[in-house]
């Protein structure tokens, strides 16, 4: 009998033997499909509404022909998103490095690195929009604000990037410059700054990827540019207009995002030979 | 010169590290620290320049005015003008690597010059040719433009050298500086310190005692943070034993293997064991 049990058991478990082997991905999928269901239902994601909205888009898509007579137009804002990513990644890096000093742990006393370390990141839990919504209060509409919330953004990412850096430089290079009687200026100058340059260079440029596509979104609340003009031809339901203006979109953040990441691996090729 | 005078260190917990080290080291003199690791050699000569605070005891120096110092008690500003006189050869790579080899020789001499000239790379032309000059003395000229990353191991801690001569010191420092060296470079390393010492007074902390005995003029040992020997550099089979212990074995190994002639460099498998393999 127990013999028979057994074999019975046996059969069974070979016939689920997929169960056995598949564990791991039945758990997931037992748990995050009623997750996901139940999500959908309270926040009233439904099917239906899927297929109504895309026969409408498709509609939208025969709207959208660009309209090039606009594309003139379009240079200028454009051309302010560009200036308003550039002029906040830079000073934001050049804000950031000084930050990064006072959030390293082998530069800055422990106190500081920790407080600074926490500003820092609460820099980074706030969204650079929110952050231009409370400048706008303050400076008014335009790209200054935008350039601010950049810089800032830019600092709560890159200080605590470059400070991270900084810690992983090799201690003995930096006692070797204070052994010779050189002073902080100087040992931050050439023990820090000197041998990080290539990293602070590619954050930086990283961050600009970013940057541009953030004053995208920033000029639509406020900060001016090109995010500004689509969101206007959106509102006035010009959508050939709106179209030019998401072709310059796309065609701006391509082309730097390529320069910059053939620039990032030329400086990391270039480090990796010094 | 340099004078010692019990220097002591300990930790928190109450384990002494270094215990009442006292020596005078002269101009002409090139002294080599041995011992067993961890016995405290580094952490002597970390006191030496300042790196390393001790709990008591004092390390007197010249300044440039004459006048005697002392290292572990002097001000911020103070010990950054005797720091210029003292020259450190580290051990292990410790160049800036993105510079020239020119560049980290002429970053020697930054304690000397003024900040705001020094952050713009305003080094005269006099100071530029001292540069080379230090460095002719290494035999580096002909890589003087070439970024240290890209140096070998021998080549960089020449450099390193060449920085310390041009800050033209009064003391110099090596610690472990023949360390990650094989050992024809580390000859030449040897051989480009020991004239150095007739400048000034030159300590060393070293793992080679075959070399202390070629080329330093003296020797101190040091023992769980006590001197246990100070003079003539030739050692006995019996000091070393004293010195190293344990450890004594590992330096021998090498050793060995280069001074018996016609020694096999690995152990030849036994017949049998080839045989069952066949």
């Amino acid at each position: 009998m127990p013999l028979n049990h057994r074999t019975a058991m046996n059969a069974i478990s070979y016939n689920l033997r997929w169960v056995r082997r598949y564990r791991k991905g039945l758990l997931a999928l037992v748990i995050l499909v009623p997750l996901a269901s139940g999500a959908s239902y309270i926040c009233g994601v439904q099917w239906t509404s899927l297929w109504k909205g895309m026969a409408e888009s498709g509609a939208l898509v025969r709207l959208m022909t660009p309209e090039w007579d606009a594309f003139a137009e379009m240079l200028k804002p454009a051309m302010e998103s560009v200036l308003i990513a550039l002029v906040g990644t830079l000073l934001g890096t050049v804000l950031s490095i000084l930050f990064a000093f006072t959030a390293a742990s082998n530069i800055a006393p422990k106190w500081l690195r920790n407080s600074v370390r926490f500003v820092l990141g609460l820099e980074r839990a706030l969204p650079e929009i929110v952050i231009l919504l409370f400048l706008v209060a303050a400076f008014g509409l335009g790209p200054f604000a935008g350039v601010l919330s950049l810089t800032i953004g830019c600092i709560g990412m890159l200080g605590k990037l470059i400070a991270d850096a900084i810690e992983e430089l090799d201690p003995v290079s930096l006692e070797s410059i204070e052994a010779i009687g050189a002073t902080k200026i100087q040992l931050l100058v050439f023990g820090v700054i000197q041998q990080i340059m290539p990293s602070i260079i590619s954050f930086a440029l990283f961050r600009f990827e970013l940057s541009i596509r953030l004053s995208i979104v920033l000029g639509a609340v406020g900060a001016g540019g090109i995010g500004l003009e689509m969101y206007r031809a959106f509102f006035l339901l010009d959508y050939p207009r709106a179209t030019t203006a998401l072709v310059v979109i796309l065609a701006m953040v391509f082309v730097t995002e390529r320069l910059s990441e053939f620039l990032r691996k030329k400086i990391k090729a270039e480090g990796a030979l010094k | 010169m340099i004078e010692v005078r019990n220097i002591s260190k300990s930790l928190p917990g109450g384990r002494k590290l270094l215990d009442r080290i006292s020596f005078t080291v002269k101009k002409g003199e090139f002294v080599g620290i041995l011992g067993a690791s961890g016995a405290g050699k580094t952490l002597t000569l970390r006191c030496l320049n300042g790196l390393l605070k001790p709990d008591s005891g004092s390390v007197l120096v010249r300044d440039a005015e004459g006048k005697t110092q002392d290292v572990c008690s002097v001000g911020k500003r103070k010990l950054r003008q005797l720091r210029q006189k003292i020259g450190v050869v580290f051990q292990g790579y410790h160049l800036i690597r993105r510079l020239t080899s020119l560049d980290n020789v002429l970053v020697g001499r930054l304690g000397q010059i003024n900040t705001l000239r020094s952050l713009f790379y305003g080094f005269t032309e006099k100071e530029t040719e001292e540069a080379m000059q230090a460095l002719e003395k290494v035999k580096m000229t002909h890589l003087s433009s070439i970024h240290v990353g890209r140096l070998s191991g021998g080549e960089m801690q020449r450099v390193a050298i060449a920085r310390a001569i041009f800050q033209s010191p009064g003391l110099l420092l090596a610690d472990e500086p023949l360390s990650n060296l094989d050992p024809s470079n580390a000859k030449v390393i040897m051989k480009l310190i020991q004239p150095l010492a007739q400048q000034m007074p030159v300590i060393g902390v070293f793992h080679q005692p075959e070399m202390t005995a070629r080329y330093c003029t003296r020797v101190i040992a040091i023992k769980e943070g006590k001197i246990i020997y100070d003079g003539d550099p030739a050692l006995s089979h019996g000091q070393l034993a004293d010195i190293y212990g344990e450890e004594l074995r590992q330096i021998e190994q090498p050793l060995s293997s280069i001074v018996v002639p016609g020694a096999p460099l690995a152990p030849q498998p036994p017949d049998s064991y080839e045989r069952n393999f066949l």
